[in-house]
């Protein structure tokens, strides 16, 4: 079998979410895969424009509502700027699922925290509904949701959702001069607004993704708050190619990053050397 | 398994049938720059004595450019078309120890979990007749990373030379086996003496560094200044690993070849680059070349072994011969050894 | 190489420079570059007829010092680079230290001994063996005439082959090609912060290791350095495929010479031939 090659994916619908972020809902051209095609949330895969390459991004629906696949992705180089020109009906290629996931299983039972910024809402979104989609299966939920301004937040129509739902705590904030005039919301960096809403560390799992910056300065608070390290998961957005563990690209230490990760708790962060 | 007396003739007959059957014929250039394919069998090596080539014989499975499929946009529709599958069988003469070792070594990494069937397929079709070696030079290093002159790993043949234009020809795998089957001249006069190993040891490259001690040191000390004293001088280019037989980075690159078709290949790369690691944010977690050397040899004496078990250098010495500014991974690495010795003491 | 050794420990005696980039001799015996940090260091200093690298690629690669100027060990094509990379506003005269080394000639087998009939190409049309910009002049120069110019033989033939002729040339040559860079990195006029080949929007250049990508490649690394190469054969020493690279970029510069009377990289005070445009330029050479 080619490893390399991919399956053929339509593109169904675009949303714009922000200025520089688009979403893509796909589905596979060949029926039979898109009934068989299964995945984990957390997991990601390679998603190609022909003639201009491959790029990586999370799969940013969740694994219970498989009519379609979902990925959002942000104008950041050669085939995000392909991506942009598509239209709805255009063909794209898709390899994947890899990676390992977020330990739903464990999670069941337990509190969770989701905390994300700009599009680090991706991942987080995927297990959110999967999570809520599952809802009886866990306890308290809290989302804390970040982007630079109003306008660079995604999924803001769902965000609506999330807040109407019961025992679902969801607040969301835009950074300091990011505020429209009738923003009702949270203003100030995520870090911050973390430490405010300060959720329970007891039987409590929270994921985190977002920008290296926003991470570094999260981590602290969330030990602050009393979360242990492996408690604390997120997901690396390191550099990958190949997604399956051979070009060399996403190599932290003995780690490969698209094959042990993208999922990797605070606690495993620490032992990797500080390469990412 | 059996080993058998051949000639050097009887070794060009080889290779003469092998030609008339259309094999690929595979050994070292004249000048000792690469593998070359040969077009008569009075072209083939079989030099114990001769230099490894500059280049490694690795792209012969592993090669610099290699189309993934072909990519075609007529009518509207898109289609894709896997490429000709490498069919050629192959016969590489002469490889040395160290190049030949460096084929199981690959083969883990193209097989964990997902299995790269370019990179099989041609090693399944080729058969690796390795040639004892009687060369070493400064930048030998073979013994130090577990293998000898006289290692068979990794050949499905291998042959020592006894006396003028004779050789030993030992079976080595069951490929080789079954290959040399079909060769029944090969097989006439069976060697039933034993070759003294012990006696040829002497003049073996001297071990330059215990390899445990190093792997030991390289898992505790992440930062240090040896890195910056090789960083400074390292140019940052990829000519150590793509002379090497046991790089395996590659990159992944689509290319048109017209408005409606082209192809995906896969290309070597390395983790020398700086563009290797560099986010498309602008975030390089590797941003200067201190640290991409030290990736280098951690990757290749640390991380691989922890992951498969293989140290990731047949210490063939290519990459220090060919450095543009002569650094010695031997000696950085006897370095290396130096401050793990004196961290115990 | 006394004389060498006590020069630059009395640079950092005196703080002249904070560093020196020179040659050492490693355990096994080869001549190689090497950083000098303070006057300890200093002692591990060489020049020899095996000093081959032009050191001056490590002006632009090093970060500069924050205490005081970069020392250079430099031989006459060494210097050439030098000078270029000051008439390109590169670095600044003020912040080198330029050590020079009156040369006699290198040999590139580190195992071989030195005649000078084995040196390196460069040597043999070299017109800078007294380098003639320099804090410090060491070393001696041997009288002697320069053995014959082998890569002329090599010019003249291709010259006279069609353009078919040469066309299949230069595709076995760039065929073996396997994109390592080394060409590029160890080149001192190679210093682009991003490097064309890199530029993916658009893709200028197929990154492929294929006739087609090598040749792209291979003719704009020379394009590039039109009427720019200094002649240190550093590119063709390094290719690991053996490329005779430097047959193009030394005949272009010796259009530059014929048509334009410059010779890149001989004196900082000049201004460089590509930058500067005359209306008077002789355009017989675009035909
Ligand atoms: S060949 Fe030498 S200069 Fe080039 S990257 Fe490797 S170690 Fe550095
Ligand atoms: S690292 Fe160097 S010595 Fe080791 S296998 Fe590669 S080229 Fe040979
Ligand atoms: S040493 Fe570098 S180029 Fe070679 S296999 Fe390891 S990461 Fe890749
Ligand atoms: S080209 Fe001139 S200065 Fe350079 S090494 Fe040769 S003789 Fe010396
Ligand atoms: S050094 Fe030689 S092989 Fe390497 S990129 Fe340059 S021309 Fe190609
Ligand atoms: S992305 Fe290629 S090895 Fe991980």
């Amino acid at each position: 079998m080619n490893i390399y090659k991919p399956e053929l994916v339509e593109i169904k619908e675009i949303i714009d979410e922000t200025p520089d972020i688009k979403t893509f809902r796909l589905k596979f051209k060949d029926e039979k895969l898109q009934n068989n095609f299964s995945f984990k949330a957390g997991q990601f895969a390679e998603y190609s424009v022909f003639g201009e390459g491959e790029c990586t991004f999370c799969i940013a629906s969740s694994p219970t509502r498989p009519e379609f696949l979902e990925c959002s992705f942000k104008l950041a180089g050669k085939v995000t700027k392909a991506m942009r020109k598509l239209k709805i009906g255009d063909t794209m290629g898709l390899r994947g699922p890899y990676g390992n996931s977020f330990p739903l299983e464990e999670m069941k039972g337990k509190n969770v925290v989701f905390i994300a910024g700009g599009i680090g809402l991706a991942p987080v979104r995927c297990i959110i509904w999967n999570v809520l989609d599952l809802r009886s299966e866990f306890k308290d939920i809290t989302i804390i949701y970040g982007a630079r301004s109003v306008s660079d937040l995604v999924y803001k129509y769902e965000i609506q959702d999330w807040q109407n739902m019961p025992g679902v705590k969801t607040v969301v904030t835009v950074d300091p001069g990011g505020e429209t005039s009738d923003w009702k919301g949270e203003i100030g960096f995520v870090p911050s607004i973390v430490e405010k809403v300060a959720p329970k560390n007891e039987n409590t799992i929270a994921i985190i993704c977002g920008p290296p910056i926003m991470i570094k300065y999260t981590f602290p608070v969330m030990e602050k708050l009393g979360f242990s390290e492996d408690s604390i998961i997120t997901t690396l957005e390191n550099r990958m190619k190949c997604g399956l563990g051979k070009c060399g690209r996403c190599n932290i230490g003995s780690v490969y990053v698209c094959k042990d990760g993208p999922v990797f708790t605070y606690h495993q962060l620490k032992e990797l050397p500080d390469e990412f | 398994m059996k080993s058998f007396i051949v000639t050097r003739s009887q070794i060009n007959s080889l290779a003469a049938e092998l030609l008339s059957k259309n094999w690929s014929i595979f050994t070292q250039s004249e000048d000792r720059k690469r593998f070359k394919q040969c077009e008569s069998e009075s072209e083939i090596s079989v030099d114990g004595n001769g230099k490894p080539s500059d280049v490694s014989f690795k792209e012969l499975f592993f090669p610099k450019s290699e189309t993934l499929f072909y990519f075609n946009r007529d009518n509207e529709e898109l289609t894709l078309l896997d490429p000709a599958e490498p069919g050629t069988k192959t016969v590489i003469f002469g490889a040395k120890p160290c190049d030949a070792a460096s084929v199981p070594v690959l083969s883990k990494v193209f097989n964990w979990d997902y299995n790269d069937e370019f990179f099989n397929k041609r090693v399944e079709n080729t058969i690796v007749i390795s040639i004892a070696c009687s060369y070493s030079d400064e930048s030998c290093f073979c013994t130090s990373v577990g293998l000898s002159p006289f290692s068979e790993i990794g050949s499905d043949l291998f042959l020592i030379p006894t006396e003028k234009d004779s050789f030993i020809l030992k079976i080595v795998s069951e490929k080789g086996e079954k290959f040399i089957n079909e060769f029944p001249f090969m097989i006439q006069k069976e060697f039933e003496g034993t070759f003294d190993l012990e006696n040829q040891k002497a003049s073996f490259p001297k071990e330059k560094f215990d390899f445990a001690s190093v792997k030991e040191w390289l898992g505790k000390n992440f930062k240090d200044e040896i890195w910056n004293e090789v960083g400074e001088l390292c140019l940052g280019c990829a000519q150590c690993a793509y002379v090497c037989p046991t790089c395996h980075c590659f990159d992944i690159v689509d290319e048109n070849c017209g408005v409606s078709c082209g192809r995906r290949v896969k290309n070597w790369d390395s983790c020398q680059f700086g563009l290797f690691t560099k986010h498309a944010s602008g975030h390089n977690p590797r941003e200067d070349q201190s640290r991409r050397y030290r990736q280098r040899v951690n990757h290749k004496f640390n991380y691989y072994k922890q992951r498969f078990d293989e140290i990731l250098c047949t210490g063939c010495g290519r990459c220090t011969r060919g450095c543009p500014v002569s650094i010695d991974i031997a000696q950085v690495l006897e370095k290396i050894q130096c401050k793990q010795s004196a961290a115990i003491v | 190489m006394n004389q060498l050794i006590e020069s630059a420990k009395d640079i950092f005696q005196n703080n002249k420079a904070a560093i020196i980039i020179g040659y050492t001799k490693d355990k096994s015996g080869r001549t190689k570059p090497f950083i000098a940090h303070n006057s300890d260091e200093a002692e591990k200093l060489t020049f020899n007829h095996h000093a081959v690298n032009n050191l001056a690629v490590y002006l632009t690669r090093l970060e500069k010092p924050k205490d005081g100027k970069i020392g250079i060990v430099a031989k006459g094509c060494d210097i050439r680079a030098i000078n270029a990379l000051i008439q390109e506003n590169q670095i600044r005269r003020d912040d080198v230290l330029i050590i020079a080394m009156n040369c006699n000639g290198v040999v590139e087998n580190q195992n071989e001994e030195f005649s000078k009939e084995n040196t390196q190409i460069k040597c043999k049309y070299c017109q800078l063996r007294t380098p003639n910009n320099y804090d410090f002049l060491l070393g001696e120069l041997e009288d002697f005439e320069l053995p014959e110019d082998s890569q002329q033989e090599l010019m003249n033939k291709l010259e006279a082959m069609t353009p078919e002729e040469r066309w299949n040339f230069w595709e076995s040559q760039f065929g073996n090609c396997i994109k390592c860079y080394a060409c590029r990195q160890v080149c001192p006029l190679c210093y682009c912060e991003q490097c064309i080949v890199e530029k993916s929007m658009p893709q200028w250049i197929e990154t492929s290791s294929t006739t087609r990508g090598n040749f792209s490649w291979n003719l704009i690394r020379a394009f590039h350095q039109a009427g720019r190469c200094i002649g240190c054969h550093e590119c063709e020493r390094v290719c690991p495929m053996d490329i005779p690279l430097t047959l193009l970029t030394r005949k272009m510069g010796m259009i530059a010479m014929k048509e334009f009377n410059y010779k890149h990289g001989m004196n900082i005070n000049e201004p460089t031939l590509i930058g500067t445009y005359s209306t008077s330029d002789n355009e017989d050479f675009i035909k």
